[in-house]
């Protein structure tokens, strides 16, 4: 489990906001392998969630290289680079982000419809991820009829159905209370186990405490 | 993929429903109205074009000068269709026609049918089909009468043979019914109930085979191969060819264009009923482009609530165009069940729309143009309306939206504004088109006739009435009912008979001046109310005045200076003394000025009763005592009558359509934009619920909270009264362009429009403005 998932080499995330040049990510020079469990820590407005959306591909670094599985992701087309991410990376959110007008059942099948997934295989695929969480009794309940703990968990499984190398966690337990949160914390231990690559960004020690390494961040640098 | 789409769409309609009602029900509005104006448009362009041979086939009207000016007249020379046929290559038949009124009487059995005397060509032109009797032999016999299905059963009853029966024609001629055809197609501009051969017409008339009498109706086909320009030359050319006579000339008109483009200007055709076909298809367009708007600005309105969608499927992998085909399957959806709703709206209110246009259109839903016409619609509405909101929310970017930043597009917001503007600036418009054709119509309606329409009524000469004036004239003042008759040889509000060629003393070039000429009893200008200016009338001897004639002012004024009594008028070689001056009095065309009139004292060939009644009896009493003593003197006819106010009202048919579509437009513009206007002052409100909350706190008062919401949607409406005022005024002044008796536009209708405008937002608005401002700023602010 030696492989490079990705490094970033010398990048900055800068935005301009009227005449100044606010510096979000000040060079970020990180390399992840696979397998690894990693916790981004710092205050608000650090850079966390940035770093996670420049790395999961949802937003850019404006300078320097980032390569992902080999892929010069900096130097990609769009088509090339959602192609990518797609494929490899699944996000889970603080805010959970359920579609409320679908089912649990349909929220998790989502990522497989955009990856053009045979409807019987897509079958399996949900009908074993439901299984797994142990949320088939769920599964035609609309996210609004879910409590904050079992939402997360239905986003959780949405994001691992895609069978993605990488997951990205921005506050996965920010708005969950602490049993809640020790669940979706030791759901992660597991999936790491098993060989997902997981990247949080998190304000609890508890949490962090969880992964195989801790970054922090401060003014959009790395500080330790 | 496509059913997921399906089935988010309907959750989504159901979730919000208020906001589906208003979508729905918006696109609904203008569907129903543009089908309506579907049917309307379908109906119209279909005239004459149900005969196989319609390409061929030609009407041949005649342009005529008089005073410079040419003018159009249906009417030609009896002998131009055998002269085209002979002469012109090309030309493989014609047919000359008049159509007349019969009574046909079979033992107790009386109608009254009107057809056509024509020459045998016009049975293969239109191809009429025979169901009993054949086109060959029908016109063989001289006593020939060939009448369509319909006619035979309403003579005979159904089922009974009608071939070789004989029927008498206005109780005096016998007519042997050789042919039964089958009933006209639907829309016809010239319909007609039977044929008979043109020579029992035209026998003994030996004028009628000279070219200056205008006087037949000419239908002619033309060989497949003809070329039209060439032969349309040569008709223009063949009086002049014949006679000498360069101010007549005959041409060519497409049956096909009979209907639609039937006005000509001057010797050119200008337009007619397609001006306002594609007027009504204009609208049509323009209404469901309102409806689509609504559905434009209502979802690009709420987009924050689908910013977070859109961020999520980016995040799951979709790419924009999946996104874009979602928005946009989801406006499809939506105009799909808008077009079922239509459907439904339609079947429940044709009844209504066939009364008010005085049409007979059927839904016809199996119709294949009817189907495509209906998917066309849902997919326009369901396409065009969906596609900029599909651009607008597909365009967000995840990082942004799912961080919870709020996507105020500076370029939505504008063109949202945009697009109501567009809304009221159409509602306005319509409003003031409204207003202006009423106020033209009620113009022309309460414009002096220069006689009197009420109290009158008109009855057609037929049977014996001429012979029996003067006792059925006793009869009728001795009941009480009627104060004075007259008799006319035309329709008091009809063109009727004229001509030139005349002279008379104190004019110039008097030859050229096109005359009217009124064959009247002499108590006929007193029944009718038109009013001496000078001299006295007709007396009841006729013989006194045979050489008298009486004039209108305006023929006055051709004779120059002074009275013109006692003035010679020259016709025919005839001199006649002017003996009288009357005001001149409106026919035909109410918008414009009449000819001048010659009347002459000569009833013996009149075809109009003119009855002045008493107006302290009720109208039911009135006409059972008319039809008794008609029936007595004349009682082979049926008693028919027409009272000349609805004839003079029928006479603004077009223009009350349009008045009163136009009324329609307006109110269904301003609603639909209303739907819209509501919708988005509802978000308006939800979405500064925060800013009110905190105003609330800090002291603001409910009015000025209102006004706060208000004002933004106010600004916009007055934005839309400036641009409805130049466009409304610049295509009302066209349109009034075309009546020479017209009303001046008035500042003030701008006005009026305006504030109705805004009045209808305000209305609109200040619902949603008031319950935001009432709200409870704890709940507001709580939220956060």
């Amino acid at each position: 489990m030696e492989n490079i998932l990705l490094t970033t080499e010398e990048a900055f995330r800068t935005v301009s906001s009227g005449r100044k040049t606010v510096t979000l990510l000040d060079n970020i020079n990180l390399t992840v392998k696979e397998g690894e469990f990693i916790s981004l820590m710092g205050p608000s407005g650090s850079g966390k969630s940035t770093l996670l959306n420049c790395i999961g591909m949802l937003d850019d670094f404006t300078k320097g290289s980032y390569t992902f599985l080999d892929e010069p992701v900096h130097s990609l087309k769009e088509r090339n680079r959602s192609k990518l991410y797609k494929e490899y990376i699944g996000f889970v959110f603080q805010a959970y982000h359920l579609i409320d007008e679908l089912t649990v059942y349909e929220n998790i099948e989502t990522p497989l419809l955009y990856k053009s997934v045979k409807s019987s295989q897509r079958k399996a695929m949900v009908a074993d991820i439901l299984d797994r969480f142990n949320i088939v009794g769920k599964k035609d309940l609309f996210p609004s009829q879910l409590s904050g703990g079992q939402q997360q968990l239905v986003g959780i499984a949405r994001a691992l159905i895609g069978e993605p190398k990488l997951i990205l966690a921005d506050e996965p337990t920010g708005n969950l209370n602490s049993k809640q949160s020790e669940e979706i914390m030791k759901l992660f231990s597991e999936l790491n186990r098993e060989g997902v690559t997981i990247i949080q960004a998190t304000h609890s020690e508890s949490n962090a405490a969880y992964g195989s390494r801790i970054i922090n961040l401060l003014d959009g640098k790395i500080v330790s | 993929m496509i059913l997921n789409y399906i089935k988010i769409a309907f959750r989504t309609l159901l979730k919000n429903k208020g906001y589906s009602f208003l979508n729905i029900f918006g696109l609904a509005i203008g569907m129903t109205c543009a089908s309506f104006i579907f049917l309307w448009v379908e109906d119209e362009v279909s005239f004459n074009s149900d005969f196989a041979k319609q390409d061929q086939v030609y009407y041949v009207p005649t342009h005529q000068e008089y005073d410079g000016e040419w003018r159009t007249f249906n009417s030609t020379p009896g002998p131009l269709a055998e002269a085209m046929k002979t002469e012109i290559p090309g030309v493989i038949r014609a047919a000359r026609t008049k159509h007349r009124d019969f009574l046909f009487a079979v033992d107790d059995n009386a109608i009254n049918s009107s057809g056509r005397y024509v020459d045998e060509d016009f049975i293969n032109i239109f191809s009429l089909s025979f169901i009993e009797g054949n086109a060959k032999t029908a016109f063989k016999s001289p006593e020939a009468i060939v009448i369509t299905k319909e006619t035979a059963e309403q003579l005979f009853g159904k089922n009974v043979k009608a071939l070789g029966k004989v029927i008498k024609v206005n109780n005096t001629d016998n007519y042997l019914i050789t042919g039964i055809i089958e009933n006209l197609p639907k829309n016809v501009t010239f319909p007609f109930n039977w044929i008979a051969p043109f020579q029992r017409y035209s026998n003994g008339h030996d004028w009628m085979t000279e070219y200056g009498s205008f006087f037949a109706d000419t239908f002619l086909e033309l060989s497949p191969e003809a070329d039209f320009a060439a032969v349309d030359a040569q008709v223009r050319n063949l009086i002049e060819k014949k006679t000498d006579d360069s101010n007549s000339k005959a041409f060519l008109h497409s049956i096909k264009d009979w209907h639609l483009r039937d006005n000509f200007e001057n010797g050119k055709q200008v337009d007619g009923r397609i001006t306002y076909v594609l007027l009504f298809s204009f609208i049509a367009l323009i209404i469901l482009l309102i409806a689509c708007i609504n559905f434009m600005n209502l979802s690009t309105a709420r987009s924050e609530k689908r910013a977070n969608e859109v961020g999520v499927r980016k995040a799951m992998g979709s790419g924009r165009s999946r996104l874009i085909i979602q928005f946009i399957s989801e406006a499809l959806v939506l105009a799909f069940i808008a077009t079922l709703v239509s459907i439904l709206v339609l079947f429940v209110l044709l009844p209504q729309f066939n009364l008010l246009v005085e049409k007979n259109l059927l839904l016809g839903l199996a119709k294949p143009s009817h189907i495509i016409f209906l998917l066309s619609v849902t997919l326009f509405c369901g396409i065009f309306a969906g596609l900029y909101p599909a651009f607008y929310l597909s365009a967000f970017k995840p990082v942004e939206v799912l961080k919870g930043l709020k996507a105020t597009h500076g370029s939505a917001t504008f063109i949202r504004k945009g697009l109501v503007v567009g809304q009221f600036t159409i509602s306005i418009v319509f409003i003031i088109c409204t207003i202006l054709v009423y106020q033209q119509i009620q113009h022309v309606k309460n414009r002096d006739l220069g006689f009197d329409k009420d109290q009158l009524i008109s009855l057609k000469v037929n049977g014996t009435m001429i012979e029996k004036f003067s006792v059925i004239k006793q009869d009728l003042i001795s009941t009480g009912a009627v104060t004075s008759i007259g008799l006319n040889n035309s329709g008091v509000l009809d063109g009727g008979n004229n001509g030139s060629g005349l002279e008379w003393m104190g004019g110039t070039n008097t030859e050229d001046v096109l005359i009217s000429f009124r064959y009247i009893s002499s108590d006929f200008l007193e029944t009718a109310g038109i009013e001496l200016a000078e001299g006295h009338g007709f007396s009841e001897n006729r013989a006194k005045d045979s050489t008298s004639v009486l004039i209108t002012e305006s023929f006055a004024k051709l004779m120059g200076e002074g009275s013109a009594i006692g003035k010679k008028v020259i016709r025919w070689e005839d001199t006649y003394t002017v003996i009288g001056v009357v005001k001149d009095y409106l026919y035909e065309d109410m918008y414009g000025q009449s000819d001048p009139v010659l009347f002459f004292n000569y009833h013996g060939e009149a075809s109009f009763m003119y009855l002045k009644t008493n107006p302290e009896i009720t109208t039911n009493a009135l006409l059972s005592k008319v039809e008794a003593v008609l029936k007595k003197h004349n009682p082979a006819y049926p008693f028919e009558y027409t009272f000349v106010d609805d004839t003079f009202n029928a006479k603004f048919k077009s223009e009350q359509l349009i008045g009163e579509l136009s009324q329609l437009f307006a109110l269904l513009a301003i609603l639909i934009s209303c739907l819209g206007l509501f919708g988005l002052a509802a978000y308006t409100a939800e979405q500064r619920s925060k800013e009110i909350g905190i105003r609330k706190v800090l002291g603001a008062s409910v009015s000025g909270l209102v006004k706060l919401l208000s004002k933004d949607f106010l600004r916009l409406v007055g934005i839309s009264i400036l641009i409805a005022i130049p466009v409304a005024w610049y295509g009302m002044d066209n349109w009034l362009q075309d009546y020479a008796y017209r009303i001046e536009i008035d500042w003030w209708i701008f006005v009026v429009a305006g504030v109705v405008a805004i009045l209808i937002a305000l209305l609109t608005v200040s619902f949603q403005a008031i319950k935001a401002a009432l709200a409870n700023p704890v709940d507001s602010l709580k939220t956060e």
